[in-house]
């Protein structure tokens, strides 16, 4: 289940910025010259920047958001932390990994 | 191995070793020198773009030109590749629980070519920009500094081979046979990665030098329009070499941060096989992308596409690292002494970073930044905000090992928010910079542009932050070696578990991570 929706995650995020290059792609193609057409190419690179710049920002906010989060609530010094943890009783606690010890 | 200052040792007998803790110490003062003095030719640029027109520190754009090539070339091939090798030398052996390097004497080889490259490379002082591409580089860049350039490149290139093999046999020949490749820590494989990656990249560069060796002496004309060659034909031979360069740089930062976070997190690392995938798949896909840096140089529409295809697929392998830190991290209870403090940071960077390089990497944005102050503030985004944090906490986590003390930690976390501070305002400043349209590599600009000067001393405040952060550093770095408070060897942080290798490597059966 994990694995799949990862997978679905990874083809979902380069299908966006895969269909969103071949649109821009077909604009470059039936590129010309003439001046009112340029000014659109322009106007068109510039959306397209806005609209990757968008996804960057809301994937970046989502990322961003989850790790400020996690050293927040992570902390040692967290009062919903003071205790230790179950690894913590361990000789090594970050001995193996997840998948090793069936965590 | 530890504490040479509690029991010091002749100088030599440390220059003249072949011991891979000794050699590894070698190539960490070695890259850190080269840090400052690199850091220094970056303020030099920083505090002269602050003013314009005023030229402040350097008079003509030549000397400017000089400064900023040799900067490069300092921080790539002096500090970032040694800090990694040394670092490298130190814990492989005994992650991969081995007595030495396989090589030991082609490793001290390998160091002692550095010198003489550095010092090629800085009594040259060329001013061909890193990159040093041709027809400049070939038919009007001044002798000999050029080719003292060529011939230093070559040494240091030749240098970062034999290292390399070293590691590729130490790790896959050498390790105990109880310990499978899987189990081998993740900064053993980032090193693995890297190398196998530096034997495939690296003799094109030095075929690339020899050709433009060869046209600077009028003996060919590979590049040299005027004889019929092709400038371009460097830019591909190049970038094949120097693209995956960027991941050879990169990737055993990553491999530092997988030692520190579970560490500080205080429980097991979330995935071993995702990190080992990611490494193996960004070190292939490291070598289909090399084309991007190229979108307008002329390439065809389908070249374009599929190079543009290749730079986003690694995407998801640099996503599958992030994901596995904060997955190590949740849970966790963790402690924020200064080596996770800067690999948390470098994480948030790396990310930041890799959003701009997948922007880039999209072949009609490329049109708008290319040349700019954009690439400019990418790529040191993840030089300083990735590579840069991930070693500056390995050098904290190490710091105990190696001296037997510990350093300060409120000077640390000065350190860290001056740093972490210092490289958001200078490079993300840069991007911006760049979408105004300021091109890289200028010597001065027009005072009429008021934004640029305004985002111009933003950037160069931010700069001079990080040249602050980095004083710090080194003042910690010499006083707590010969005065902090002697460190408890077995757990200096107080966090539990076992501090170190020497233990896990006496005991084959237990320790860190299984090794």
């Amino acid at each position: 289940m994990k694995t799949t929706l990862i997978a679905i995650s990874i083809i979902a995020v380069l299908g966006v910025a895969l269909v969103s290059q071949i649109h821009f792609a077909h604009a470059q193609l039936s590129q010309t010259t003439s001046a009112k057409q340029y000014l659109n190419l322009r106007a068109e690179v510039w959306n397209e920047f806005f609209r990757m710049t968008t996804a960057a920002f809301t994937v970046g906010a989502i990322v961003s958001g989850t790790m400020i989060w996690l050293v927040w609530r992570f902390r040692e010094s967290n009062p919903k932390n003071k205790s230790p943890t179950k690894w913590e009783h361990l000789e090594d606690p970050t001995a193996g990994s997840y998948e090793e010890e069936g965590h | 191995m530890v504490l040479e200052l509690q029991k010091p040792r002749p100088v030599w007998q440390i220059m003249f070793s072949t011991h891979h803790t000794d050699v590894g110490y070698l190539y960490l003062v070695f890259g850190i020198t080269f840090l400052f003095m690199g850091g220094v030719l970056a303020m030099i640029i920083r505090t002269h773009l602050f003013f314009p027109g005023q030229n402040v520190l350097v008079s003509d754009s030549a000397t400017f030109n000089r400064i900023f090539t040799v900067h490069g070339l300092t921080m790539l091939f002096l500090f970032a590749l040694p800090v990694a090798n040394g670092i490298g030398n130190i814990l492989v052996p005994i992650m991969v629980r081995y007595k030495d390097m396989a090589y030991p004497k082609l490793n001290a080889i390998a160091f002692w070519m550095n010198p003489v490259g550095a010092a090629l490379l800085w009594l040259g002082f060329a001013d061909t920009t890193w990159v040093s591409y041709a027809p400049y580089s070939i038919i009007r860049a001044p002798g000999p500094a050029a080719d003292m350039f060529i011939f230093g490149m070559k040494i240091l290139g030749i240098s970062s081979i034999l290292s390399s093999i070293n590691f590729v046999v130490t790790v896959l020949k050498c390790k105990h046979p109880d310990l499978p490749l899987r189990r081998v820590p993740l900064f053993a494989w980032s090193m693995l990665t890297v190398s196998l990656m530096t034997i495939v990249a690296m003799p094109t560069y030095a075929a690339a030098l020899i050709m433009m060796l060869t046209d600077r002496l009028g003996l060919s004309g590979f590049f040299n329009p005027f004889a019929g060659g092709d400038p371009i034909a460097y830019l591909h031979l190049f970038w094949f070499t120097f693209h995956p360069e960027v991941y050879i740089f990169l990737l055993p930062a990553i491999g530092m941060m997988y030692e520190i976070i579970p560490r500080f997190s205080r429980k097991p690392l979330y995935s071993q096989a995702s990190g080992v995938f990611a490494f193996v798949m960004l070190g292939i896909i490291g070598f289909a992308s090399w084309g991007h840096h190229m979108y307008s140089t002329g390439m065809d529409f389908t070249t374009k596409v599929v190079f543009m295809i290749g730079t986003l697929a690694a995407v998801p392998a640099s996503g599958m690292h992030v994901f596995n830190f904060l997955a190590t991290m949740w849970g966790g209870r963790i402690r924020f002494a200064a080596p996770m403090k800067f690999a948390v940071g470098g994480i948030a960077l790396f990310f930041s970073a890799g959003a701009g390089g997948v922007l880039n990497s999209a072949m009609p944005l490329d049109f708008i930044s290319h040349g700019t102050y954009w690439v400019v503030g990418h790529m040191h985004l993840f030089l300083i905000g990735t590579i840069g944090f991930g070693f500056v906490a390995m050098i904290y986590y190490m710091f105990p090992y190696v001296t037997g003390r510990m350093y300060n930690e409120k000077w640390a976390s000065a350190h860290f928010v001056l740093m972490f501070w210092g490289t958001v305002q200078t490079f993300f400043t840069q991007h911006l910079l760049g979408l105004e349209g300021m091109p890289r590599r200028v010597y001065d600009y027009p005072t009429d542009f008021t934004s640029w000067t305004q985002l111009n001393q933003i950037s160069t405040v931010g700069a001079w932050l990080i040249g602050a952060s980095f004083v710090i550093f080194l003042a910690s770095l010499i006083y707590y070696s010969a005065k902090g408070k002697p460190a408890n060897m077995d757990d200096p942080w107080g966090i539990g578990g076992k501090y170190y290798y020497p233990v896990s490597a006496k005991n084959p059966h237990g320790g860190h991570s299984g090794y």
